[in-house]
């Protein structure tokens, strides 16, 4: 069994309105895990005769192999009453979990991967914006991120200036807040949630709550799996599958001061399940 | 040793396969590589990786004399220096980066690489142009059995539906072989016909080899 940090993390291993009673069979960091349902609302996650922790959250059941030091992160801004809250389901990806993480984080490939939807060829620069770890919350943080979008999000009607903010409140998971374009002055938020199967394969969960109250539920998650298969095509492409922590391994510019920050904090943490340490 | 086995022309494609304006996937036994063809059709391989986040170069696209990177749009030109990254478009890219271009030369219809330059130009075939290429699931040594043919300059001569070809090949990997069978230039339609069918039936041979092993 290897023992290291991100054990200790919390995990999601399907919808709250997908579990059955009769259990299912899936991975967790290389283990065998089985996630039953339960009619009486008390769901539980076994592996090898073991019964691990649950919580119940953003529409997913969460589990961990180790011992959690804190509760799973919260989204705030996601309880708001009159958002949607939307379970996308899942897309399983032949990628580490940490490179799935990192291109959620990336907004400078948007003009190529979501030609015409979230970037446009002709708008390809990203400006500067501002990047840090906040020890307080021991969080990744990337603020003031703007970006010209011709279809921001299924309820734009032309093409914005989106203002981003990124978040990585865990080694798998991040939370994006994005220009509402019905809403002035609110955050739509993106989640990705992703469950790590072994290093080089991951079930994603994207999960969103937005302010949208034209768009069909369906249209809503068509939306975010297009974007999402879009970005599987690069996911599954890139060399080498593990994620380099090495610097000199790739090129980073200006524009992945996310990812540079990710790395680190990953580094930091002996987050690496799903990394490559040296250079091959 | 290792330098010298690289330093060695393999076929990885038919030259009719990668158009102008285009980029393909290939491989040599040292990595895949992305081979594109300008607007000006000149031929460039690469390895098929990009500098930047490791994306393969090979599902990129060709815009005039550069090839770009499909991930982030970084272009890299025909000696692989990167000439643009679109997200700071007043950069001027630092001269260190590069996709490493890899050495590439036509002949008979087939594209030549190499991992390092060798120091002669690929075997010419007087009369001979390439027909086809086929991915057969076996070692080298299995497929040169199989078509008993005699070594000529690197080729293997071979009768296939009852014509004399050359097969060039390339064993990248332990088990697979890019192998395309070259045919006199003015074999009429029938004749390549008969070929193509008969390395259909070679592949299925020596595959069946295989399994039976």
């Amino acid at each position: 069994m290897t023992s290291h940090a991100m054990r200790d993390a919390w995990y999601p291993v399907g919808l709250l309105s997908g579990l059955s009673e009769g259990g299912k069979d899936s991975l967790l960091l290389g283990e065998n895990i089985t996630v039953f349902g339960s009619a009486t609302g008390a769901p539980s996650v076994e592996c090898s005769g073991r019964t691990l922790p649950v919580v119940r959250r953003f529409g997913h059941l969460w589990t961990s192999l180790g011992t959690p030091d804190k509760d799973l992160f919260t989204i705030p801004e996601a309880d708001h009453p009159e958002r949607v809250r939307v379970d996308v389901g899942v897309v399983r990806v032949k990628c580490s979990p940490l490179r799935a993480v990192e291109n959620f984080l990336d907004i400078a490939h948007f003009p190529f991967v979501h030609t015409d939807i979230l970037g446009a060829e002709s708008h390809p620069e990203v400006s500067e914006y501002k990047v840090e770890i906040r020890d307080e919350v021991d969080e990744v943080w990337a603020t003031k991120v703007e970006f010209f979008q011709p279809q921001a999000a299924r309820s734009a009607g032309g093409g914005i200036t989106t203002e981003y903010m990124y978040r990585v409140p865990a080694p798998t998971c991040a939370v994006l807040y994005k220009t509402c374009p019905p809403r002035p002055g609110a955050w739509d938020v993106i989640a990705l949630f992703v469950q790590p199967l072994t290093e080089d394969l991951c079930d994603v969960w994207p999960w969103m709550a937005l302010f949208d109250d034209e768009s069909a539920l369906t249209d809503l998650i068509h939306f975010q799996q297009l974007i999402f298969l879009q970005d599987r095509s690069i996911l599954e492409n890139q060399i080498p599958k593990r994620l380099p922590l090495d610097p000199a391994k790739e090129t980073p510019t200006r524009a992945d001061l996310t990812s540079v920050a990710y790395r680190r904090w990953l580094k930091r943490h002996n987050f690496t399940y799903g990394a490559q340490l040296v250079a091959g | 040793m290792a330098a010298e086995t690289n330093a060695r022309w393999l076929p990885v494609a038919v030259s009719a396969d990668i158009l102008s304006g285009t980029v393909i996937p290939a491989s040599l036994p040292t990595g895949p590589l992305a081979v594109w063809r300008s607007a000006s059709g000149r031929l460039n391989a690469t390895k098929d990786r990009c500098p930047h986040r490791g994306m393969r170069l090979s599902h990129g696209f060709v815009r005039g004399e550069t090839l770009s990177c499909i991930y982030h749009g970084w272009r890299f030109g025909a000696d692989g220096a990167c000439r643009k990254i679109p997200a700071h478009p007043a950069l001027v890219p630092p001269r260190t980066i590069s996709c490493g271009p890899l050495p590439v030369a036509e002949c008979n219809g087939t594209v030549w690489a190499a991992a390092k330059r060798p120091d002669h130009e690929p075997v010419a075939y007087d009369g001979y142009m390439a027909l086809r290429s086929v991915v057969i699931a076996a070692s080298c040594a299995a497929v040169e059995t199989a078509c008993q043919g005699a070594r000529a300059h690197g080729a293997s001569k071979t009768r296939l539906g009852g014509h004399d070809t050359l097969l060039v090949m390339n064993g990248y990997a332990p088990n697979a072989v890019l192998v395309i069978v070259l045919v006199a230039e003015t074999m009429p339609v029938a004749g390549r016909l008969a070929i193509s069918t008969a390395l259909e039936a070679l592949r299925r041979t020596v595959e069946t080899w295989g399994r039976a092993a």
